[in-house]
Protein backbone atom coordinates (compact mmCIF):
# COMPACT_ATOMS: atom_id res chain seq x y z
CA UNK A 1 0.00 0.00 0.00
CA UNK A 2 2.38 2.47 1.02
CA UNK A 3 4.34 1.68 -2.05
CA UNK A 4 1.47 1.99 -4.44
CA UNK A 5 0.98 5.38 -2.44
CA UNK A 6 5.27 6.53 -2.83
CA UNK A 7 4.52 5.01 -7.08
CA UNK A 8 1.68 7.81 -7.53
CA UNK A 9 3.58 10.86 -6.30
CA UNK A 10 7.01 9.69 -7.42
CA UNK A 11 6.60 7.71 -10.51
CA UNK A 12 8.05 4.88 -12.02
CA UNK A 13 11.50 5.78 -12.01
CA UNK A 14 11.57 7.46 -8.54
CA UNK A 15 11.57 11.32 -9.53
CA UNK A 16 8.48 13.38 -8.94
CA UNK A 17 6.23 13.12 -11.56
CA UNK A 18 4.95 15.80 -14.53
CA UNK A 19 1.76 16.36 -14.68
CA UNK A 20 0.35 14.48 -17.58
CA UNK A 21 -2.05 17.01 -20.51
CA UNK A 22 -3.37 15.66 -23.55
CA UNK A 23 -0.92 18.20 -25.39
CA UNK A 24 1.89 16.13 -23.64
CA UNK A 25 1.09 13.13 -24.72
CA UNK A 26 0.29 14.31 -28.39
CA UNK A 27 3.64 16.27 -28.33
CA UNK A 28 5.26 12.56 -27.31
CA UNK A 29 3.49 10.29 -30.18
CA UNK A 30 5.02 12.84 -32.79
CA UNK A 31 7.61 10.13 -32.84
CA UNK A 32 5.67 7.19 -33.96
CA UNK A 33 5.83 7.58 -37.71
CA UNK A 34 3.82 5.78 -40.45
CA UNK A 35 6.34 4.82 -42.41
CA UNK A 36 4.88 4.44 -45.68
CA UNK A 37 3.68 8.01 -45.66
CA UNK A 38 7.07 9.55 -43.47
CA UNK A 39 4.62 11.37 -41.40
CA UNK A 40 3.71 11.43 -37.70
CA UNK A 41 0.68 9.71 -36.55
CA UNK A 42 -0.51 13.07 -34.70
CA UNK A 43 -0.07 15.56 -37.97
CA UNK A 44 -1.93 12.12 -39.71
CA UNK A 45 -4.73 12.61 -37.75
CA UNK A 46 -4.78 8.91 -36.80
CA UNK A 47 -5.36 10.11 -32.96
CA UNK A 48 -8.87 10.20 -32.46
CA UNK A 49 -8.77 10.56 -28.01
CA UNK A 50 -6.51 10.56 -25.38
CA UNK A 51 -8.19 9.63 -22.07
CA UNK A 52 -6.15 9.94 -18.98
CA UNK A 53 -6.89 8.85 -15.49
CA UNK A 54 -4.64 9.70 -13.01
CA UNK A 55 -1.47 8.11 -14.23
CA UNK A 56 -3.34 5.93 -16.88
CA UNK A 57 -3.66 7.04 -20.45
CA UNK A 58 -6.00 5.35 -23.10
CA UNK A 59 -5.16 6.43 -26.46
CA UNK A 60 -7.89 5.97 -28.99
CA UNK A 61 -6.48 5.44 -32.88
CA UNK A 62 -7.31 4.91 -36.42
CA UNK A 63 -5.62 3.85 -39.03
CA UNK A 64 -5.45 5.46 -42.99
CA UNK A 65 -6.96 2.72 -44.60
CA UNK A 66 -9.51 -0.35 -43.02
CA UNK A 67 -7.17 -3.19 -42.07
CA UNK A 68 -4.02 -1.32 -42.84
CA UNK A 69 -1.34 -3.59 -42.75
CA UNK A 70 0.87 -0.87 -40.56
CA UNK A 71 -1.48 -1.74 -37.63
CA UNK A 72 0.43 -3.73 -35.78
CA UNK A 73 3.46 -1.57 -35.50
CA UNK A 74 1.79 1.60 -35.10
CA UNK A 75 -0.31 0.66 -32.55
CA UNK A 76 3.20 -1.35 -30.13
CA UNK A 77 4.57 2.03 -31.33
CA UNK A 78 2.45 4.19 -29.30
CA UNK A 79 2.14 1.69 -26.53
CA UNK A 80 5.84 1.38 -26.54
CA UNK A 81 6.53 5.07 -26.55
CA UNK A 82 4.36 5.81 -23.91
CA UNK A 83 5.60 3.29 -21.51
CA UNK A 84 8.80 4.86 -21.77
CA UNK A 85 7.75 7.39 -20.25
CA UNK A 86 8.34 7.13 -16.55
CA UNK A 87 5.44 9.34 -15.02
CA UNK A 88 2.83 6.93 -16.99
CA UNK A 89 1.83 4.13 -15.25
CA UNK A 90 -0.19 1.42 -17.50
CA UNK A 91 -1.16 2.55 -21.44
CA UNK A 92 -4.14 1.43 -23.72
CA UNK A 93 -3.98 1.61 -27.02
CA UNK A 94 -7.77 1.15 -28.83
CA UNK A 95 -7.64 0.65 -32.64
CA UNK A 96 -11.13 1.50 -34.22
CA UNK A 97 -12.26 1.91 -37.14
CA UNK A 98 -15.00 3.97 -37.01
CA UNK A 99 -15.45 7.08 -37.90
CA UNK A 100 -13.26 6.96 -41.07
CA UNK A 101 -10.27 8.30 -41.11
CA UNK A 102 -10.45 11.11 -44.15
CA UNK A 103 -7.14 13.21 -45.87
CA UNK A 104 -9.00 15.84 -44.04
CA UNK A 105 -8.01 15.04 -40.73
CA UNK A 106 -4.56 16.09 -41.32
CA UNK A 107 -2.69 18.86 -39.93
CA UNK A 108 -1.39 21.78 -42.73
CA UNK A 109 2.03 20.18 -42.05
CA UNK A 110 0.91 16.84 -43.25
CA UNK A 111 -1.09 17.87 -46.30
CA UNK A 112 1.97 20.18 -47.20
CA UNK A 113 4.32 17.15 -46.88
CA UNK A 114 2.19 15.09 -49.53
CA UNK A 115 1.29 17.47 -51.52
CA UNK A 116 -1.98 17.60 -50.61
CA UNK A 117 -4.78 17.75 -53.37
CA UNK B 1 4.73 -11.24 -38.16
CA UNK B 2 4.48 -14.69 -40.46
CA UNK B 3 7.41 -15.71 -42.05
CA UNK B 4 5.26 -17.55 -43.92
CA UNK B 5 5.10 -15.07 -47.21
CA UNK B 6 9.03 -14.73 -47.14
CA UNK B 7 9.42 -18.07 -47.81
CA UNK B 8 7.71 -17.73 -51.17
CA UNK B 9 9.32 -14.21 -51.97
CA UNK B 10 12.67 -15.57 -51.75
CA UNK B 11 11.97 -18.83 -53.71
CA UNK B 12 10.34 -16.74 -56.38
CA UNK B 13 13.20 -14.41 -56.51
CA UNK B 14 15.80 -17.26 -56.66
CA UNK B 15 13.55 -18.32 -59.68
CA UNK B 16 13.46 -15.49 -61.22
CA UNK B 17 17.72 -14.79 -61.12
CA UNK B 18 17.23 -18.23 -62.47
CA UNK B 19 15.49 -17.50 -65.68
CA UNK B 20 17.20 -14.83 -66.42
CA UNK B 21 20.61 -16.46 -65.74
CA UNK B 22 19.92 -19.34 -68.24
CA UNK B 23 18.86 -16.66 -70.60
CA UNK B 24 22.18 -14.66 -70.10
CA UNK B 25 24.08 -17.41 -70.55
CA UNK B 26 22.34 -19.08 -73.97
CA UNK B 27 22.40 -15.22 -75.06
CA UNK B 28 18.51 -15.38 -75.23
CA UNK B 29 18.89 -18.55 -77.64
CA UNK B 30 15.50 -20.15 -76.42
CA UNK B 31 14.02 -17.58 -78.25
CA UNK B 32 14.63 -19.35 -81.33
CA UNK B 33 13.13 -22.44 -80.07
CA UNK B 34 10.26 -23.48 -81.43
CA UNK B 35 7.57 -22.39 -78.87
CA UNK B 36 6.37 -25.96 -77.57
CA UNK B 37 9.54 -28.02 -77.25
CA UNK B 38 11.02 -29.05 -73.82
CA UNK B 39 13.17 -25.41 -73.70
CA UNK B 40 9.92 -23.44 -74.14
CA UNK B 41 8.12 -25.53 -71.60
CA UNK B 42 11.00 -24.65 -69.35
CA UNK B 43 11.62 -21.60 -69.69
CA UNK B 44 7.81 -20.46 -69.42
CA UNK B 45 7.21 -22.70 -66.51
CA UNK B 46 10.35 -21.46 -64.72
CA UNK B 47 8.87 -17.55 -65.16
CA UNK B 48 4.98 -18.15 -64.72
CA UNK B 49 5.53 -20.82 -61.58
CA UNK B 50 8.88 -20.41 -60.29
CA UNK B 51 8.40 -16.57 -60.33
CA UNK B 52 4.93 -14.90 -61.08
CA UNK B 53 2.96 -18.10 -59.15
CA UNK B 54 5.40 -18.12 -56.08
CA UNK B 55 5.79 -14.63 -55.84
CA UNK B 56 1.60 -14.15 -56.11
CA UNK B 57 1.65 -16.67 -53.63
CA UNK B 58 3.40 -14.73 -50.43
CA UNK B 59 1.82 -11.79 -51.90
CA UNK B 60 -1.76 -13.46 -51.12
CA UNK B 61 -0.61 -15.09 -47.72
CA UNK B 62 0.66 -11.44 -46.74
CA UNK B 63 -2.49 -9.44 -48.00
CA UNK B 64 -5.36 -11.59 -47.74
CA UNK B 65 -4.77 -11.30 -43.69
CA UNK B 66 -4.56 -6.94 -44.57
CA UNK B 67 -7.80 -7.30 -46.83
CA UNK B 68 -9.98 -9.36 -44.21
CA UNK B 69 -8.11 -8.07 -41.03
CA UNK B 70 -7.65 -11.50 -39.48
CA UNK B 71 -4.91 -14.52 -39.99
CA UNK B 72 -5.01 -17.24 -42.38
CA UNK B 73 -6.86 -20.54 -41.65
CA UNK B 74 -3.86 -22.62 -41.41
CA UNK B 75 -0.23 -21.48 -41.44
CA UNK B 76 1.53 -25.07 -41.16
CA UNK B 77 -0.64 -26.01 -44.23
CA UNK B 78 1.14 -22.42 -45.82
CA UNK B 79 4.37 -24.33 -45.25
CA UNK B 80 3.16 -27.84 -46.12
CA UNK B 81 2.02 -26.32 -49.21
CA UNK B 82 5.47 -24.29 -50.08
CA UNK B 83 7.50 -27.49 -50.18
CA UNK B 84 5.40 -29.50 -51.52
CA UNK B 85 4.79 -27.05 -54.44
CA UNK B 86 8.93 -26.02 -54.15
CA UNK B 87 9.75 -29.72 -54.79
CA UNK B 88 7.22 -30.43 -57.13
CA UNK B 89 8.35 -27.49 -59.62
CA UNK B 90 12.08 -28.07 -59.07
CA UNK B 91 10.93 -31.80 -60.80
CA UNK B 92 8.72 -30.37 -62.99
CA UNK B 93 11.50 -28.07 -64.51
CA UNK B 94 14.15 -30.54 -64.73
CA UNK B 95 11.35 -33.43 -66.39
CA UNK B 96 10.66 -30.37 -68.56
CA UNK B 97 14.53 -29.60 -69.34
CA UNK B 98 15.64 -33.66 -70.14
CA UNK B 99 11.95 -34.05 -72.05
CA UNK B 100 11.16 -36.98 -69.29
CA UNK B 101 8.05 -37.85 -69.30
CA UNK B 102 7.96 -39.88 -66.43
CA UNK B 103 9.53 -36.83 -64.41
CA UNK B 104 6.75 -34.21 -65.97
CA UNK B 105 3.79 -36.33 -65.06
CA UNK B 106 5.07 -37.56 -61.20
CA UNK B 107 6.45 -34.15 -60.10
CA UNK B 108 3.17 -32.22 -61.95
CA UNK B 109 0.97 -34.04 -59.52
CA UNK B 110 3.27 -32.54 -56.41
CA UNK B 111 3.53 -29.34 -58.09
CA UNK B 112 -0.35 -29.73 -58.20
CA UNK B 113 -0.77 -31.18 -54.90
CA UNK B 114 0.74 -27.85 -53.74
CA UNK B 115 -1.31 -25.84 -55.49
CA UNK B 116 -4.73 -27.71 -54.10
CA UNK B 117 -3.32 -26.71 -50.56
CA UNK B 118 -3.20 -23.45 -51.36
CA UNK B 119 -6.43 -23.42 -52.43
CA UNK B 120 -8.28 -24.69 -49.70
CA UNK B 121 -6.23 -22.82 -46.70
CA UNK B 122 -7.50 -19.72 -48.77
CA UNK B 123 -10.68 -21.27 -49.46
CA UNK B 124 -11.52 -22.03 -46.07
CA UNK B 125 -10.07 -18.44 -45.13
CA UNK B 126 -12.51 -16.64 -47.25
CA UNK B 127 -15.51 -19.13 -46.40
CA UNK B 128 -14.65 -18.12 -42.74
CA UNK B 129 -14.65 -13.97 -43.50
CA UNK B 130 -17.86 -14.17 -45.41
CA UNK B 131 -16.38 -10.41 -45.87
CA UNK B 132 -17.64 -10.56 -49.56
CA UNK B 133 -16.89 -7.63 -51.82
CA UNK B 134 -15.33 -7.44 -55.35
CA UNK B 135 -11.99 -7.92 -53.58
CA UNK B 136 -12.50 -10.99 -52.15
CA UNK B 137 -14.34 -12.32 -54.95
CA UNK B 138 -11.30 -11.37 -57.48
CA UNK B 139 -9.44 -13.50 -55.44
CA UNK B 140 -11.88 -16.26 -54.69
CA UNK B 141 -12.33 -16.59 -58.70
CA UNK B 142 -8.44 -16.36 -59.65
CA UNK B 143 -8.03 -18.86 -57.28
CA UNK B 144 -10.67 -21.27 -59.09
CA UNK B 145 -8.97 -20.74 -62.24
CA UNK B 146 -5.66 -21.67 -60.71
CA UNK B 147 -7.16 -24.89 -59.68
CA UNK B 148 -8.67 -25.33 -63.19
CA UNK B 149 -5.62 -24.45 -64.78
CA UNK B 150 -4.11 -26.88 -62.38
CA UNK B 151 -6.23 -29.78 -63.44
CA UNK B 152 -6.09 -28.93 -67.36
CA UNK B 153 -2.16 -29.00 -66.81
CA UNK B 154 -1.95 -31.83 -65.00
CA UNK B 155 -4.11 -34.01 -67.03
CA UNK B 156 -1.73 -32.85 -70.04
CA UNK B 157 1.43 -34.31 -67.79
CA UNK B 158 -0.23 -37.19 -67.30
CA UNK B 159 -1.28 -37.26 -71.27
CA UNK B 160 2.54 -37.17 -71.61
CA UNK B 161 3.37 -40.96 -69.78
CA UNK B 162 -0.07 -42.56 -70.52
CA UNK B 163 -1.46 -41.16 -73.97
CA UNK B 164 -5.45 -41.42 -73.07
CA UNK B 165 -6.11 -37.85 -74.28
CA UNK B 166 -5.91 -37.73 -78.33
CA UNK B 167 -7.53 -34.50 -79.61
CA UNK B 168 -8.39 -33.35 -76.95
CA UNK B 169 -4.65 -32.25 -76.05
CA UNK B 170 -4.68 -29.68 -78.04
CA UNK B 171 -7.62 -28.51 -76.72
CA UNK B 172 -6.44 -28.61 -72.78
CA UNK B 173 -3.34 -26.82 -74.27
CA UNK B 174 -5.21 -23.46 -75.15
CA UNK B 175 -7.68 -23.89 -72.23
CA UNK B 176 -4.91 -24.02 -69.75
CA UNK B 177 -2.74 -21.33 -71.17
CA UNK B 178 -6.05 -18.80 -71.07
CA UNK B 179 -6.72 -19.67 -67.52
CA UNK B 180 -3.38 -19.50 -66.17
CA UNK B 181 -2.86 -16.21 -67.71
CA UNK B 182 -6.19 -14.73 -68.19
CA UNK B 183 -8.29 -16.35 -65.29
CA UNK B 184 -5.50 -16.56 -62.19
CA UNK B 185 -2.86 -13.76 -63.20
CA UNK B 186 -5.34 -11.64 -64.63
CA UNK B 187 -8.29 -11.74 -62.22
CA UNK B 188 -5.63 -11.83 -59.01
CA UNK B 189 -4.37 -8.71 -59.91
CA UNK B 190 -7.13 -6.75 -60.99
CA UNK B 191 -8.54 -8.48 -57.74
CA UNK B 192 -5.44 -6.71 -55.34
CA UNK B 193 -5.02 -3.50 -57.31
CA UNK B 194 -8.29 -2.77 -56.07
CA UNK B 195 -6.79 -2.98 -52.63
CA UNK B 196 -2.77 -1.66 -53.16
CA UNK B 197 -3.82 1.22 -55.61
CA UNK B 198 -5.97 3.41 -53.16
CA UNK B 199 -2.88 2.16 -50.31
CA UNK B 200 -0.04 3.80 -52.34
CA UNK B 201 -1.76 6.77 -54.13
CA UNK B 202 -3.94 7.62 -50.74
CA UNK B 203 -6.76 7.79 -52.32
CA UNK B 204 -10.15 8.32 -50.27
CA UNK B 205 -13.69 8.98 -51.45
CA UNK B 206 -13.42 7.24 -54.86
CA UNK B 207 -16.20 5.78 -56.57
CA UNK B 208 -16.60 1.58 -56.01
CA UNK B 209 -18.98 0.58 -58.39
CA UNK B 210 -16.92 -0.12 -61.57
CA UNK B 211 -14.85 -2.82 -59.59
CA UNK B 212 -18.29 -4.94 -59.70
CA UNK B 213 -18.69 -4.34 -63.85
CA UNK B 214 -14.88 -5.06 -63.84
CA UNK B 215 -15.16 -8.52 -61.57
CA UNK B 216 -18.81 -9.69 -63.90
CA UNK B 217 -16.97 -9.01 -67.17
CA UNK B 218 -13.18 -9.99 -66.58
CA UNK B 219 -15.29 -13.70 -65.46
CA UNK B 220 -17.51 -13.22 -68.19
CA UNK B 221 -14.22 -12.79 -70.74
CA UNK B 222 -12.22 -15.72 -68.94
CA UNK B 223 -15.11 -18.54 -69.29
CA UNK B 224 -16.29 -17.60 -72.61
CA UNK B 225 -12.72 -17.52 -73.70
CA UNK B 226 -11.75 -21.13 -72.17
CA UNK B 227 -14.98 -22.32 -73.05
CA UNK B 228 -13.83 -21.58 -76.56
CA UNK B 229 -10.58 -23.38 -76.21
CA UNK B 230 -12.13 -26.67 -74.82
CA UNK B 231 -15.17 -27.28 -77.26
CA UNK B 232 -13.12 -25.72 -79.90
CA UNK B 233 -15.13 -22.98 -81.07
CA UNK B 234 -14.71 -20.55 -84.34
CA UNK B 235 -12.79 -17.56 -84.17
CA UNK B 236 -16.11 -15.53 -82.91
CA UNK B 237 -16.02 -17.43 -79.71
CA UNK B 238 -12.14 -16.84 -79.09
CA UNK B 239 -13.02 -13.18 -80.66
CA UNK B 240 -15.87 -13.05 -78.05
CA UNK B 241 -13.58 -14.08 -75.21
CA UNK B 242 -10.94 -11.63 -76.16
CA UNK B 243 -13.39 -8.17 -76.42
CA UNK B 244 -14.63 -9.06 -72.73
CA UNK B 245 -11.36 -9.10 -71.29
CA UNK B 246 -10.63 -6.25 -73.69
CA UNK B 247 -13.77 -4.19 -72.18
CA UNK B 248 -12.62 -5.30 -68.44
CA UNK B 249 -9.64 -4.12 -68.91
CA UNK B 250 -10.80 -0.32 -70.51
CA UNK B 251 -12.88 0.01 -67.38
CA UNK B 252 -9.98 -1.28 -65.23
CA UNK B 253 -8.28 1.71 -66.49
CA UNK B 254 -10.88 4.06 -65.76
CA UNK B 255 -11.20 3.01 -62.29
CA UNK B 256 -7.46 3.41 -61.80
CA UNK B 257 -8.18 7.08 -63.40
CA UNK B 258 -11.19 7.76 -60.64
CA UNK B 259 -8.54 6.34 -58.21
CA UNK B 260 -5.81 8.53 -59.07
CA UNK B 261 -8.03 11.86 -59.17
CA UNK B 262 -8.61 11.06 -55.67
CA UNK B 263 -5.54 10.84 -54.49
CA UNK B 264 -3.86 12.38 -51.80
CA UNK B 265 -0.43 12.02 -52.27
CA UNK B 266 1.94 13.24 -55.18
CA UNK B 267 3.72 10.51 -56.57
CA UNK B 268 3.00 6.32 -55.25
CA UNK B 269 6.19 5.31 -55.84
CA UNK B 270 8.00 4.85 -59.60
CA UNK B 271 7.20 1.15 -59.31
CA UNK B 272 3.61 1.67 -59.02
CA UNK B 273 3.95 4.63 -61.46
CA UNK B 274 4.96 1.51 -64.27
CA UNK B 275 2.36 -1.04 -62.94
CA UNK B 276 -0.48 1.52 -63.17
CA UNK B 277 1.57 2.03 -67.24
CA UNK B 278 1.10 -1.27 -68.27
CA UNK B 279 -2.16 -1.38 -67.15
CA UNK B 280 -3.04 0.96 -70.16
CA UNK B 281 -0.59 -1.30 -72.47
CA UNK B 282 -2.74 -4.02 -71.43
CA UNK B 283 -5.52 -2.33 -72.84
CA UNK B 284 -4.27 -1.14 -75.96
CA UNK B 285 -2.99 -4.41 -76.37
CA UNK B 286 -6.58 -6.07 -76.39
CA UNK B 287 -7.98 -2.75 -78.32
CA UNK B 288 -4.92 -4.26 -81.15
CA UNK B 289 -5.84 -7.51 -80.72
CA UNK B 290 -10.04 -7.29 -81.15
CA UNK B 291 -9.44 -4.70 -84.52
CA UNK B 292 -7.17 -7.68 -86.04
CA UNK B 293 -9.75 -10.20 -85.15
CA UNK B 294 -12.00 -8.09 -87.01
CA UNK B 295 -9.18 -7.56 -90.02
CA UNK B 296 -7.50 -10.52 -90.59
CA UNK B 297 -9.14 -13.27 -87.76
CA UNK B 298 -6.64 -15.54 -88.95
CA UNK B 299 -3.41 -13.78 -88.31
CA UNK B 300 -4.14 -13.70 -84.75
CA UNK B 301 -3.48 -17.59 -84.15
CA UNK B 302 -0.82 -17.80 -85.97
CA UNK B 303 2.23 -18.72 -83.82
CA UNK B 304 4.03 -15.77 -84.29
CA UNK B 305 1.50 -13.91 -83.35
CA UNK B 306 0.61 -15.91 -79.96
CA UNK B 307 4.00 -15.80 -79.13
CA UNK B 308 4.27 -11.68 -78.94
CA UNK B 309 0.78 -11.63 -77.07
CA UNK B 310 2.47 -13.63 -74.69
CA UNK B 311 5.36 -11.39 -74.17
CA UNK B 312 3.13 -8.68 -74.17
CA UNK B 313 0.79 -9.89 -71.94
CA UNK B 314 3.17 -11.63 -69.69
CA UNK B 315 5.85 -9.32 -69.63
CA UNK B 316 3.90 -5.84 -70.54
CA UNK B 317 1.08 -6.09 -67.61
CA UNK B 318 1.96 -9.56 -65.39
CA UNK B 319 5.60 -9.06 -64.86
CA UNK B 320 5.54 -5.07 -64.80
CA UNK B 321 2.71 -4.84 -62.46
CA UNK B 322 3.94 -7.89 -60.02
CA UNK B 323 7.93 -6.44 -60.40
CA UNK B 324 6.60 -2.69 -59.56
CA UNK B 325 4.22 -3.82 -56.33
CA UNK B 326 7.27 -6.05 -55.33
CA UNK B 327 9.05 -2.49 -54.80
CA UNK B 328 6.76 -2.08 -52.61
CA UNK B 329 5.99 -4.93 -50.77
CA UNK B 330 9.19 -6.07 -49.80
CA UNK B 331 10.08 -2.76 -48.16
CA UNK B 332 6.90 -3.17 -46.66
CA UNK B 333 7.64 -7.28 -45.25
CA UNK B 334 11.23 -6.55 -44.31
CA UNK B 335 10.19 -3.01 -42.76
CA UNK B 336 7.39 -4.98 -40.64
CA UNK B 337 9.69 -7.59 -39.54
CA UNK B 338 12.61 -6.23 -39.08
CA UNK B 339 11.31 -2.64 -37.46
CA UNK B 340 8.50 -2.84 -36.68
CA UNK B 341 8.84 -4.18 -33.39
CA UNK B 342 11.34 -1.05 -32.49
CA UNK B 343 8.60 1.73 -33.55
CA UNK B 344 8.71 3.68 -30.50
CA UNK B 345 11.82 2.06 -29.11
CA UNK B 346 14.43 4.08 -31.26
CA UNK B 347 14.33 5.52 -34.34
CA UNK B 348 13.43 3.53 -37.18
CA UNK B 349 14.04 4.35 -41.21
CA UNK B 350 10.55 4.75 -43.31
CA UNK B 351 9.98 2.16 -46.25
CA UNK B 352 11.26 4.49 -48.74
CA UNK B 353 14.69 4.41 -47.02
CA UNK B 354 14.96 0.95 -47.66
CA UNK B 355 14.93 1.02 -51.51
CA UNK B 356 16.46 3.74 -53.64
CA UNK B 357 12.84 4.86 -55.98
CA UNK B 358 14.88 6.63 -58.98
CA UNK B 359 16.78 3.19 -59.40
CA UNK B 360 13.32 1.61 -59.39
CA UNK B 361 12.14 4.02 -62.22
CA UNK B 362 15.14 3.43 -63.96
CA UNK B 363 15.13 -0.68 -63.46
CA UNK B 364 11.60 -0.68 -64.44
CA UNK B 365 12.20 1.81 -67.80
CA UNK B 366 14.88 -0.13 -69.18
CA UNK B 367 12.90 -3.41 -68.75
CA UNK B 368 9.96 -2.00 -70.75
CA UNK B 369 12.21 -0.83 -73.88
CA UNK B 370 14.59 -4.18 -73.60
CA UNK B 371 10.84 -5.64 -74.22
CA UNK B 372 9.72 -2.87 -76.87
CA UNK B 373 12.95 -4.28 -78.47
CA UNK B 374 12.70 -7.94 -78.04
CA UNK B 375 9.01 -7.68 -79.70
CA UNK B 376 10.59 -5.89 -82.51
CA UNK B 377 12.50 -8.67 -82.88
CA UNK B 378 10.15 -11.21 -82.86
CA UNK B 379 7.81 -9.45 -84.79
CA UNK B 380 10.32 -8.46 -87.71
CA UNK B 381 12.10 -11.99 -87.91
CA UNK B 382 15.15 -10.64 -86.65
CA UNK B 383 16.48 -13.35 -84.49
CA UNK B 384 19.72 -11.43 -83.90
CA UNK B 385 17.42 -8.70 -82.58
CA UNK B 386 15.31 -10.33 -80.54
CA UNK B 387 18.13 -12.33 -78.85
CA UNK B 388 19.73 -8.64 -78.10
CA UNK B 389 16.36 -7.23 -76.83
CA UNK B 390 16.25 -10.85 -74.38
CA UNK B 391 19.37 -10.59 -72.94
CA UNK B 392 19.52 -7.06 -72.31
CA UNK B 393 16.17 -7.37 -70.83
CA UNK B 394 17.28 -10.23 -68.70
CA UNK B 395 20.38 -8.28 -67.99
CA UNK B 396 18.12 -5.31 -66.60
CA UNK B 397 15.64 -7.50 -65.10
CA UNK B 398 18.44 -9.26 -62.87
CA UNK B 399 19.75 -6.00 -61.73
CA UNK B 400 16.21 -5.13 -60.80
CA UNK B 401 15.47 -7.66 -59.00
CA UNK B 402 18.88 -7.45 -56.82
CA UNK B 403 17.80 -3.83 -56.02
CA UNK B 404 15.14 -5.43 -54.40
CA UNK B 405 16.68 -8.30 -52.91
CA UNK B 406 18.74 -5.62 -51.23
CA UNK B 407 16.03 -4.33 -49.10
CA UNK B 408 16.27 -7.63 -47.14
CA UNK B 409 19.77 -6.41 -46.00
CA UNK B 410 19.08 -2.79 -44.82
Amino acid sequence: MELMLVQQVLGKGGRPMEELTEDSILESLKCVIDPELNVNIVDLGLIYGVAIEGRNVEVTLTMTTRGCPMHTAICGGVEQTLNANPDIHTVKVDLVWEPPWKPEMMSDAAKERLGFF
Amino acid sequence: MSRLPFRFIFAGLAGFILFQLFTLVTFAGWLGDVPRSPSGWFHVHLLVLGWATMIAMGAVYQLISVVLQGSIYSERLGYVHFWSFLVGLIGLLVGFYSGQTACIAGFATLTFIGILLFIWNLAVTLMRAKQWNPITACVACSLAYLLFTGVVGMTMGLNFTFSFAGVWHERLFGTHIWLGTIGWFGLLIVGMSFKLLPMFYLSHGYPERLQYAIFTIWNLGVLIGATSFLCESGVLWKACGFSFITAAALIYNIHIVQIYHKRHKKTPGAGVWWATLSAYWLTALGIVLCVLLVLTPQSVFQEKTIVLVGWAYLWGWVALTILGYLSKIAPFLWWTFKYGPLVGKQKVPSMADLINDRYVGIGMAAIAVCLLILMAGIGGDWLAVARIGGSAMALCSLAYILLIARVFRR
